[in-house]
């Protein structure tokens, strides 16, 4: 419980200063910190394969490609005040309040499935898993398109 | 603790991200974090309800995220090589209806 709530309230402040801080990189690296923390609650909601990806692509690979957008598309970034960063800590304390007293009845009159993570992803939607491969095929054009024709126009 | 709330705390940070904000880049960050709250509810349910369905369907939400931060970001960089912007005020060509001229003028 002490350690959920923990998790929680660290996720909380990361996620308002990934938003608040002034300086790129610095809320690239708090959107990477909450995403750190919000995989540690998927390995402890026994959730491991979710936390892996979770890990890989939301905190690793997301990060990458903010930091890579930033580089490419430098602009000169202000300097976040102190008053700013005060100002972050107090919001961040004032919305862990309903997280850490907070109860929402969620009892649920669905039956469980029963089913292991690999027949839920190749019984169940073994369709949308190959249709999975051609979104990520057709992102990868998308972004392939995208340079090509500024590369062309130069 | 309870996750709904947590959920729902992420989501509102996240869409007051990115309605304030009007940089592109920190409008990705919050668009991510939107995207982590839902998640987050499939795994959080899945789990209470001892059903592997909710991570089977967040590991496709995930990679699709990746794909569409991805496309995003190739955007936002044509966007700066075009413009040299990166702000998305400055791309509005609304504001200037009587000269009818583009806020912004291409390289």
């Amino acid at each position: 419980m002490l350690f959920e709530t923990a998790l929680a309230i660290g996720m909380i402040f990361s996620a308002v200063f990934a938003i608040y801080l002034k300086e790129t990189v610095g809320a690239v690296l708090s959107l990477s910190t909450m995403m750190i923390l919000l995989s540690v609650l998927y390995f402890y909601l026994d959730s491991p394969f979710v936390a892996i990806f979770q890990l890989a692509l939301g905190s690793g690979t997301a990060a990458i490609f903010l930091l890579a957008g930033d580089t490419l598309t430098k602009k000169n970034d202000e300097k976040t005040s102190a008053k700013t960063v005060l100002v972050g800590i107090v919001v961040s304390a004032f919305l862990s309040i309903p997280v850490m007293l907070g109860n929402i009845f969620t009892e649920s009159l669905i039956e469980p499935l029963q089913l292991s993570l690999s027949s839920a992803l190749w019984d169940l939607r073994s369709i949308d898993v190959l249709a999975q491969g051609l979104v990520v095929l057709t992102a990868a054009l998308g972004v392939v398109f995208l340079l090509k024709e500024e590369r062309r126009r130069k | 603790m309870d996750y709904i709330i947590l959920s729902v705390t992420l989501l509102a940070i996240g869409i007051v991200g990115l309605v304030t904000k009007h940089d592109l880049i920190k409008m990705l960050i919050a668009i991510e974090m939107i995207t982590a709250a839902s998640i987050m509810n499939f795994v959080v349910f899945g789990s209470l309800l001892d059903n592997s369905v909710g991570q089977a369907f967040s590991i496709l939400f995930l990679s699709v995220d990746a794909c569409v931060t991805a496309v995003a970001l190739a955007l936002a960089i044509a966007i700066f090589k075009k413009f040299n912007v990166r702000d998305v005020r400055e791309l509005s060509e609304l504001e200037d209806e009587e000269t009818k001229e583009p806020t912004v003028e291409a390289k």
